[in-house]
């Protein structure tokens, strides 16, 4: 048997800075991790992968970049060594090759029980990740049995895939980003797309994520949105590395072609939304919200000269008549890619903390259910940027601050 | 970025009287049992001041969100219609109860919808084609939505009319082109809005009321059909 106060659960860049914060507290803790630090990014993710936001936003507790491109976009591996480092240089006490078995309730609290044993805490911090499976939708079960398909987590590189068409199913970041990649290796993409976030790569000379940050939308609170179930719903940023924008208007121009949202498959026919018209103009409408917002905050900060004025990104364009089926069976397209997201997978908690969808039931990271376990990484969690690289940081400060109330009440009591 | 989205998942019908009886009922754990604190009101929703009125009671729709979310059973429907062969291609069609909120509901009257084809047809012209009554349903659904989704906004809707069309090749349902499609190829709403807001804000109510529409839902994707005989 083995006692820690805390025990993290995933080496990624959120159990890696709550790993941060407990150090600099004097909290002794443990991480566990079922492969390497950063496994997802080094194997769960596809090869091309970069990070969505530029170099300077990679500003983990006491490891911001220090590097020489602050302006570019980190490859997923460099991140992944960064990680690796970050963990070497404040020496976080990272126990790797350990795969979380059950989280059950314990003599002290909780219990870990693992591959090679168990560990006893007070408290635990899930931090397997917001994207620890492929979601895929049910339909994907009346797919032709002799249609190869792939998830997120399959798919590595285009030759992954067999020649022919492909009809990738997905508006979010990954879909865009696979669509294109695939698009180039000379395959002819079909892009089903339903409600998305449209966004430019950059506007009035800045990238949009230093917009999201200096504006302060990233730091927007989750007490203080309207609807926090929706806003935690809404998919990914339509983004990819570097400085020039992904949408559907680009990927059009490339010869992607576009289609509603996937809504059933039939007698080996792929179905598609008629309201694809509609998913755009939401998407474009939204895009204007955002940008009217960046040019109110423009306007009071006075900052109109070093933001030289910019034209607004033209609307979707869309043929007069997109298409509603695809015959699976034609041959047209010779695989389904899907980019339908990804869920959380905390089934290895063996304790009473789920809702009735089985998702698990948390008040900001804090589980009210199990005092004393934490989650990190989830969307709009405790802010909006806490599934991002830049916002771990402040959720783990967070969160951190609570456990030492719980232990310091423990004491008094 | 993203500013309030209303949702008026049950536009479409007589939202005053029923309702909010219902919704107080659900609240007041007849069907749930869900404990309710007697205190707190959960049909009136502060964040939406009702400063103006497009005659959309948003406090109940709001209401039967909230509940059903508790209790999604309650959010079970069946809406139904018998229709009566009359003469040649005119049928007459009757709704009165519908099934929602874990029990039958009576909606204290009924109505009756016929539908016929005219004389261009060699038919009575007795009614409506269905294929009007579907485009009618659509642009009324789409208005619902329009007019609860302003309400929510807090938008004062003065006038709000609409023209659909959808267009049809009839070689499909005369069986003269087996490539040609029984029902509409392409469908068109354009609406006529006058509202105390931007143009922006008008586009989205208009967009916003077709990502909640039932009708617009049922026929921009597919859905299973079954028809037997008793």
């Amino acid at each position: 048997m083995t006692y820690a106060t805390t025990v993290i659960i995933g080496a990624g860049q959120a159990g890696l800075a709550m790993s941060y914060e407990l150090t600099a507290l004097g909290i002794d803790h443990v991480i566990l991790e079922r492969g390497n630090i950063a496994n997802s990014w080094r194997k769960d993710r596809w090869d091309s992968l970069r990070l969505l936001t530029p170099n300077w936003q990679t500003r983990m507790p006491g490891g911001a970049y220090t590097g020489p491109d602050a302006n570019g976009f980190s490859h997923k591996d460099d991140f992944a060594m960064r990680l690796q480092s970050y963990a070497d240089m404040h020496s976080l006490p990272v126990h790797t090759g350990i795969e979380v078995q059950s989280v059950t309730l314990g003599p002290f609290g909780y219990r870990v029980h693992t591959n090679t044993g168990h560990f006893d805490c007070r408290h635990v911090v899930v931090a397997s990740g917001a994207c620890a499976r492929p979601a895929v939708p049910k339909l994907a079960d009346c797919l032709p049995r002799n249609l190869p398909s792939f998830t997120t987590f399959d798919y590595k590189r285009p030759s992954d895939l067999p020649d022919g068409g492909v009809l990738v199913v997905g508006g979010s970041a990954t879909g865009l980003q696979l669509a294109r990649e695939l698009q180039r290796s000379g395959r002819q993409v079909v892009l089903s797309v339903g409600e998305h976030v449209r966004v430019p790569r950059r506007y009035r000379g800045r990238d949009i994520s230093w917009w999201l940050d200096t504006t302060g939308l990233m730091d927007r609170g989750y007490r203080e949105v309207d609807d926090l179930a929706r806003v935690r719903r809404t998919p990914s940023l339509q983004l990819a590395a570097g400085h020039e924008t992904l949408d559907l208007n680009a990927l059009q121009a490339e010869g992607v072609q576009v289609v509603g949202r996937l809504s059933a498959i039939r007698d080996r026919h792929a179905l598609f939304s008629g309201a694809l018209r509609n998913h755009c103009d939401l998407g474009d409408l939204k895009l204007g919200r955002l940008l009217d917002h960046f040019d109110n905050w423009a306007a009071k900060h006075g900052s109109e000269r070093d933001l030289p004025r910019a034209q607004r990104p033209v609307p979707t364009q869309l043929p007069d008549a997109p298409r509603l089926t695809l015959d699976l069976s034609s041959g047209e397209v010779s695989s389904v890619l899907w980019a339908t997201g990804y869920r959380t997978d905390h089934s290895f908690l063996n304790l009473p903390v789920f809702d009735r969808r089985g998702r698990l039931e948390h008040d900001g990271g804090i589980v009210t259910a199990a005092p004393g376990v934490y989650v990190m990484g989830l969307p709009f969690m405790r802010r909006r940027k806490s599934t991002f690289i830049d916002g771990v940081g402040a959720d783990a400060r967070d969160l951190a601050k609570d456990m030492t109330m719980q232990l310091s009440g423990a004491i008094a009591a | 970025m993203t500013p309030t989205g209303a949702t008026p998942e049950m536009g479409g019908f007589e939202t005053r009287g029923w309702l909010t009886r219902a919704v107080r009922k659900i609240t007041r754990g007849v069907i749930t049992d869900t404990p309710i604190n007697p205190n707190e009101d959960i049909s009136m929703n502060e964040q939406t001041p009702i400063a103006i009125d497009n005659g959309v009671n948003v406090e109940a729709l709001l209401g039967a969100r909230q509940a059903i979310s508790q209790m999604p059973a309650a959010g079970q429907f069946t809406w139904r219609a018998t229709c009566k062969w009359q003469t040649g291609v005119h049928s007459r069609s009757t709704v009165e109860g519908f099934f929602g909120l874990g029990e039958e509901q009576d909606r204290g009257a009924s109505f009756t919808i016929d539908a016929d084809h005219p004389a261009q047809f060699a038919a009575g012209n007795a009614g409506a084609t269905p294929l009007e009554i579907a485009l009618s349903a659509l642009a009324s659904c789409l208005t619902a939505g329009v007019a609860s989704v302003a309400q929510n906004r807090g938008i004062q809707l003065n006038k709000a009319t609409s023209r659909v069309e959808g267009d049809m090749d009839l070689a499909g349902v005369l069986g003269v082109d087996g490539g040609a499609r029984n029902g509409f190829n392409d469908v068109r709403v354009e609406f006529d809005i006058d509202a105390d807001a931007t143009d922006a804000e008008i586009a989205a109510l208009v967009a916003q009321s077709q990502k909640r529409s039932a009708v617009f839902d049922i026929i921009t994707n597919p859905t299973n059909v079954s028809v037997s005989v008793a």
